[in-house]
């Protein structure tokens, strides 16, 4: 059990943070604690790709460019991996956009119905 | 990675996302959340993501609490305490998430060692990418080539995404018709003020060391791009949003978040007329001065930062003013 958790405790805090941001989602009433929930969901996506690119002992994916450097062969195995991480850090900023969206159309609901709990909204629609 | 450390953040993770959830004054929760934003891109820094880190650090903690902070002002700052929910409703919310929590832990031990480097996601086209990035291109930031160049594609619609975000909240929240407030603005302290007078050219020059010293340290387009906007956030913070507007107009912001989407397409659309594929810099040798192949990379990939810069500047800047004066574009906070 203690070897299962040391190789893999990334993915189990992940899971645990994807778990939060479910729960928050559909068991919240709030719509902004809503957005909040789906926030922490997408954060538990992320790091579960960074988790992936991750190597034990390896280096910031930035080659020693530094004058004097010994021009060596680069091997993979020294720097993390890049594709993950780029793909989540373009990922983020589309994220803080599409958060902008959803924020904007929380304030619309509050305009057009006074009100952000799910329950009074549902209630007013009827 | 080490253990111990990613055991402390990670637990600080959850404890602060939960408190976000949990706190009912949605201020407080929008504070927690920048705090859990923070402390996931010190995990992140731990596992050698700086590039990734830079963009959490600059957008989850700083522009996206702003904007949880520029809603909350706009609409009801408590959740109210007694809230009717029904049992089973809050009992099936439980089961559901346990279950599925169940199902993936169940799926973790058929995945590879965390950390391993032989795995298929670090053996296959990451490791090309790592062992050819500086042949091919000359830029020694890895993040930076991949995206500016490998994958310039999917780079160019994040772009886009990022300015029709910015469109769609104009079209969700902008309101024409409407009485306006005669009341000015209040006094923010003399403090406040200053301060941010002497703060706001020192964030934009670095913001444009970020951009431009992409190729060679953690940064680039994205991240320099929401320094420059979180700069301009600052100034409608402390005065209000008028005081920008008057040096940007609303036209001029969502023009030139078009603009910067328009100089990565446009970039990208030059090689296809030297008879190349679309984004392949390498045909740009002919135009560029004193360039060979390689180099031509690496000066299109500043070229092709400039215009992420600009769209996500000003598209960040334009969610915050729809945001905070809840679409009269007024006075804002």
């Amino acid at each position: 059990m203690s070897q299962f958790f040391v190789d893999y405790y990334n993915y189990i805090i992940v899971v645990l943070v994807m778990m939060l941001g479910l729960w928050g989602m559909i068991a919240k009433k709030n719509l902004i604690q809503k957005c909040i929930a789906m926030a922490i969901f997408q954060t538990g996506i992320i790091l579960f790709y960074i988790s992936m690119g991750a190597k034990k002992g390896s280096s910031i994916p930035i080659i020693d460019h530094s004058h004097g450097a010994a021009h060596h062969a680069v091997t993979a195995a020294e720097y993390a991996n890049p594709l993950t991480q780029i793909l989540m850090l373009t990922a983020i900023v589309v994220g803080v956009a599409t958060l902008g969206v959803a924020l904007s159309l929380v304030q619309r609901i509050h305009s057009e119905y006074g009100s952000v709990e799910e329950d009074d909204i549902l209630e007013k629609c009827r | 990675m080490i253990l111990p450390l990613d055991m402390l953040l990670l637990s600080l993770v959850l404890v602060s996302g939960f408190v976000s959830l949990f706190i009912r004054d949605l201020m407080g929760a929008a504070i927690a959340f920048g705090a859990y934003s923070f402390l996931m891109c010190l995990v992140w820094t731990g596992m050698g993501a700086v590039d990734v880190a830079f963009t959490e650090a600059a957008v989850g903690a700083g522009v996206s609490t702003v904007f949880f902070i520029a809603t909350v002002y706009n609409i009801t700052r408590f959740s109210p305490a007694k809230i009717k929910k029904a049992k089973w409703f809050s009992m099936s919310a439980v089961f559901v998430v346990v279950l599925v929590g169940v199902l993936l832990m169940k799926a973790i031990p058929d995945f590879p060692i965390f950390g391993d480097p032989q795995s298929p996601v670090n053996s296959q086209v990451g490791a090309y990418y790592i062992e050819h990035a500086e042949h091919d291109t000359k830029v020694p930031n890895i993040v930076t080539a991949v995206l500016a160049d490998y994958r310039g594609f999917d780079t160019m619609f994040e772009t886009a995404v990022v300015f029709v975000a910015a469109l769609g909240i104009f079209s969700i929240l902008k309101r024409t018709k409407f009485k306006s407030s005669d009341s000015k603005p209040p006094e923010t302290s003399l403090i406040i003020r200053v301060a941010t007078r002497i703060m706001v050219p020192f964030m934009q020059l670095f913001a444009l060391y970020v951009v431009a010293h992409g190729h060679h340290s953690p940064g680039g387009g994205f991240q320099g791009g929401v320094i420059l906007g979180a700069s301009l956030i600052l100034l409608a913070l402390t005065s209000n949003v008028q005081t920008v507007l008057k040096t940007y107009t609303e036209k001029t912001v969502i023009v030139s978040a078009a603009v910067g989407v328009l100089i990565f397409a446009g970039w990208g659309l030059i090689p296809m007329l030297l008879g190349s594929n679309f984004l392949d810099y390498s045909a740009l040798h002919v135009l560029l001065p004193a360039t060979d192949e390689v180099m031509a990379r690496s000066h299109s990939m500043l070229i092709v930062e400039i215009g992420v810069a600009m769209t996500v500047m000003m598209g960040m800047f334009a969610i915050y003013m729809s945001l905070a004066s809840d679409g009269r574009m007024e006075n804002g906070l």
